[in-house]
This record gives C-alpha cells, sequence and structure tokens, in this order.
C-alpha cells in the first residue's frame, strides 16, 4: 500500500490519468507519431523528467515493479528520487534488476540485458520534435510529418558527411518508425538505436515540457536513417569495462585523478553488477570442482 | 451535431467498479495490451453487473477510458435503451452527441454498426483527433478468417470477429490505406476483447487457408 496519505494513487488524480491514457491508446495506434497531452505540474522541475512521471503514473498498478534508471545507473539523484516518489505515491514494488521490472522509466539508455514481452519502456523525453533544430515552426513540423516530407533531415546528416566525412550525430539519432513517422528516440546514445528495432516491449515515450506522447508498440520496425554508401553505425571502443571486462556494452568514461588517468566502466550499472556476480559464482563452482 | 440530454433515471442506476481507481488501471492495461498487441484475445478477470443492452468488456472498457471530456455517440438501440444512457451519464458524465462524426468515442451494438465515413478519421496533422469505435459483437475467436500483420504483432496473428456487415469489413480493410487516418476498433464480447488499431493491416483469408 501506498504510505504516503492525502494523495491519490501514484499522485496524479483519476481524471488526469484518464486523458493521459487516451493519449498513450491513440500514440500505441500511430507508432512514432506526437500526441498533444494535457501535461500536469509534477512535483519537480520540468528537466527532471515529469513527461515519463505521467506515463509512469498513468500506467503504474499495484502489480507492478519499477525500476528507473538515469544514464543507465539506478543510483544517480534523477533515478532515486524518481524511484521514491512512486514507492511513495503508489506503494509499489521497486528494483534494480531489468528483468525482474514490469516497468522501466529511463533517461538516456536502453538497458544492455534484451527486454521482454510485456515489459513497459518508458523515457523521459526533452525534446519530442527531430524537426524542431531545423524547422522551428511547430505549424511547419507538422506539415512535415503529414506529408512524410523528410528530406532536410537527409540534408542535416548529409552535411555531417561532408563536414566531418561521417555522420557525426551521436546521439538523439533520428529514426523511422514502421515507415511513416520520423521520431525523436529521446537523447539515448545511438549506440541503443538498434535495441529499438522490433523490440518485444512496449516503448511510451513523455516529454513534460512539450506535452506530447509517442510510442513505439511491440515488434515495430524502427530503422536509423542512414545512406548507402554511409549506411548506420554505432560507437565502438578499444577498451573492456575496467570492472566486469564486458567489450559489448555502452561505455562511461571516468576521470578517476587529477593527472587525467581513466577509466572505462559500464554505464548499465544493473549489467554490470549482473555479470561480476555470475563471474564470482563461476569461479566459486570451478574451485569447489577443483577442490 | 447536438448534445441530447437523455435523463437519468435513478431506478435504472447500477454500480461501477468497487475500487475506481485500482480497477480503472487494470482495465486500462488490458486496453493498453489488446492496442498494442493487435488481435490478441484479452479476458477481462472482473465481471461486472452490466447496466442494459452492454456487455461486461464494453461498460469497464467505457467506465476506464471515458468522462465529461469525451463525446460519445451511441448506436440507435443503445441510445433508446435508458438503463445504459442513464448509467454512462451517471457514471462517466460524458455528453452523448447525435452525430457519429464528432465522436470521441463510439458505441455500437454488431448489427447496427455505423458507416464507416461517418466517423472521425483525424487529420493528417492531428490523426490522433480521431473516433474509437467500441463495438460488441456476438463472438470473438483467433480462428482464421482474417489474418492480422502490423506494429505489435511479431510475425502474424488470426482472428475471427462474428456479426459485422461484409459492408463493414470491406470500408475497414480499405480505410488502411488511408493511414495515417483512420479509425481504431476495440471488439467486445462477454468479458473478452480484442482490438485493431489503424495500424493493423488485415487481409481476408480463403476458406481452405483456415484448414493448414
Amino acid at each position: 500500500m501506498s504510505t504516503a496519505t492525502g494523495y491519490n494513487f501514484a499522485y496524479l488524480d483519476e481524471q488526469s490519468k484518464r486523458m493521459i491514457r487516451r493519449a498513450i491508446l491513440k500514440a500505441v495506434a500511430i507508432p512514432g507519431y506526437q500526441v498533444p497531452f494535457g501535461g500536469r505540474e509534477m512535483p519537480l522541475p520540468h528537466g527532471w523528467g515529469t513527461g515519463g512521471m505521467q506515463v509512469t503514473a498513468s500506467v503504474i498498478g499495484e502489480a507492478d515493479r519499477l525500476k528507473v534508471i538515469d544514464q543507465g545507473a539506478d543510483d544517480t539523484t534523477n533515478a532515486v528520487s524518481i524511484r521514491r516518489f512512486f514507492a511513495t505515491t503508489a506503494g509499489v514494488e521497486t528494483t534494480e534488476s531489468t528483468a525482474a521490472a514490469s516497468l522501466i522509466q529511463t533517461r538516456h539508455r536502453i538497458p544492455e540485458t534484451p527486454l521482454q514481452a510485456d515489459q513497459i519502456l518508458i523515457y523521459q523525453v526533452p525534446i519530442p520534435e527531430p524537426l524542431r533544430f531545423i524547422e522551428p515552426r511547430e505549424t511547419e513540423t507538422r506539415k512535415m510529418h503529414a506529408l512524410s516530407e523528410y528530406g532536410a533531415m537527409q540534408v542535416k546528416l548529409y552535411e555531417d558527411v561532408a563536414r566531418f566525412g561521417h555522420i557525426a550525430t551521436s546521439y538523439d539519432y533520428p529514426v523511422m518508425v514502421n515507415n511513416r513517422y520520423m521520431m525523436d528516440p529521446s537523447p539515448i546514445p545511438k549506440f541503443d538505436n538498434p535495441k529499438m528495432n522490433r523490440m518485444p516491449a512496449l516503448q511510451l515515450f513523455g516529454a513534460g515540457f512539450e506535452k506530447r506522447i509517442y510510442a513505439v508498440p511491440p515488434y515495430t520496425e524502427v530503422k536509423s536513417l542512414d545512406f548507402d554508401d554511409y549506411p548506420f553505425e554505432v560507437q565502438r571502443w578499444d577498451e573492456n569495462c575496467a570492472i566486469c571486462g564486458s567489450d559489448h556494452s555502452f561505455l562511461d568514461e571516468v576521470i578517476i585523478d587529477d593527472a587525467g588517468s581513466k577509466m572505462f566502466v559500464c554505464s548499465d550499472t544493473d549489467y554490470c553488477r549482473s555479470r561480476q556476480t555470475n563471474a564470482t559464482e563461476s569461479a566459486t563452482a570451478t574451485e569447489e570442482t577443483l577442490s | 451535431m447536438a448534445v441530447l440530454t437523455p435523463t437519468v433515471n435513478s431506478n435504472a442506476l447500477i454500480a461501477g467498479f468497487d475500487d475506481p481507481v485500482q480497477h480503472g488501471q487494470q482495465v486500462f492495461r488490458a486496453l493498453l495490451k489488446a492496442m498494442s498487441e493487435p488481435g490478441t484475445l484479452i479476458e477481462l478477470e472482473l465481471n461486472l453487473a452490466t447496466p442494459g443492452l452492454l456487455n461486461n468488456s464494453t461498460w469497464q472498457t467505457l467506465l476506464s477510458l471515458l468522462d465529461a471530456d469525451t463525446q460519445l455517440w451511441l448506436s440507435p438501440r443503445l441510445n433508446s435503451d435508458e438503463r445504459v444512457t442513464s448509467n454512462l451519464r451517471f457514471h462517466c458524465q460524458s455528453p452523448i452527441i447525435d452525430g457519429s462524426k464528432a465522436a470521441d468515442f463510439a458505441v455500437a451494438l454488431a448489427d447496427e454498426l455505423p458507416v464507416l465515413r461517418d466517423l472521425n478519421w483525424g487529420t493528417s496533422e492531428y490523426p490522433d483527433r480521431s473516433t474509437t469505435l467500441i463495438v460488441q459483437v456476438p463472438a470473438l475467436s483467433d480462428e482464421p478468417h482474417w489474418e492480422l500483420t502490423g506494429p505489435g504483432i511479431e510475425s502474424r496473428k488470426t482472428a475471427r470477429i462474428a456479426g459485422l456487415s461484409e459492408e463493414f469489413r470491406l470500408a475497414l480493410i480499405n480505410s488502411r490505406k488511408r493511414f495515417p487516418l483512420g479509425v481504431d476498433c476495440i471488439f467486445c464480447c462477454g468479458s473478452k476483447l480484442l482490438a485493431l488499431p489503424r495500424s493493423t493491416q488485415i487481409r481476408e483469408m480463403r476458406p481452405e487457408e483456415g484448414e493448414a
């Protein structure tokens, strides 16, 4: 049960939840299209995940188990505050394990552990409109989406190629959903883009500032934009994770002293920890077999 | 379009959800699963007493999604059933209107479906401003009659939705060409429901395909 008194379940009032729920259903029916909704004030500032929180508050129920990550980590301020907020106002169970969560609210990462059917991934989105930096007028971007007029974005990527010799966009990398709508995947690194394609879990996106909700249903085609001669590529590292040794996960560069020494570690803390646990267990098992 | 104001007959009123917050959320999650995995048969857990001609899944869908902000259109027999209109007015406060074109939600019995193009399909700038059509049908199953493909479906699914007229079936299948415009449908039968959002492609299977 919820431990906070004087609040509705999961903070939002029922009429706001119903309005957001109707917007979510329309968003799911039109994959990648941004549905405007009546954004509510949440008890933390815009830019701290109010859009994602409103989606979570409308979707969450007593049977859910919630995980919240910020840049892959369960233990950063934003993640801890949001997890505690829902533990207090909704009384739901929380977890740090990707596999054990039914709902995952995320800021800027997709977990390394592949998501399963019936899980829901909720993204916090700062700027939902992929074309906004190319065309500032909402009336125009609406028309561009209506007409599938996306040449301007290809030009932007081409300018990267002309200037740097490769597509320099490394996060917030635009995708086409179901071959119809161009979508901003929120500022996840482009490393995570391929995970969105035909993901078995439902993906919901909430932008609190701009009051937009959009969605990618399970098993939906999500394609990162590219060119025939400059195909889409993800980041690669020469290093392995300094803690778990992973050579295939997204790594954060951490400065560890005043001399500028650095180490690379997994950005997904749950993934890194579970790899360490597995390594310790198999080492113990080997020792037992030998002795 | 005019807002109809049927009187609420208090003798016709029945109880809604015992726990509106939790039950409303549970039914929404069932609807979210139905809409994000088109063609999946969902069985609602709750069994409520239902008003008049409405069945369990239609009634719960309306209780969880409707409020004073949603304009509602009812097919003729539902609209003349005092138990239906009284309870919808009392529990949901939705304005009931006489023109289906302006409806956010339209509820119809399978044998008196509105003409699909008389519903709101949205505009190309705002395709979300469209009608959600809730149809009460005599039977729902996953028998091979319609082959469904599209977002939310891993490879393909099959469904049989009984009681739809030939005209409506063709109109629904053809409406897919107008994507992203269109109408999202929820088919309800007893405690079961199945959703077909506009993104789902429908192909009528030939009888001999059914045996394979």
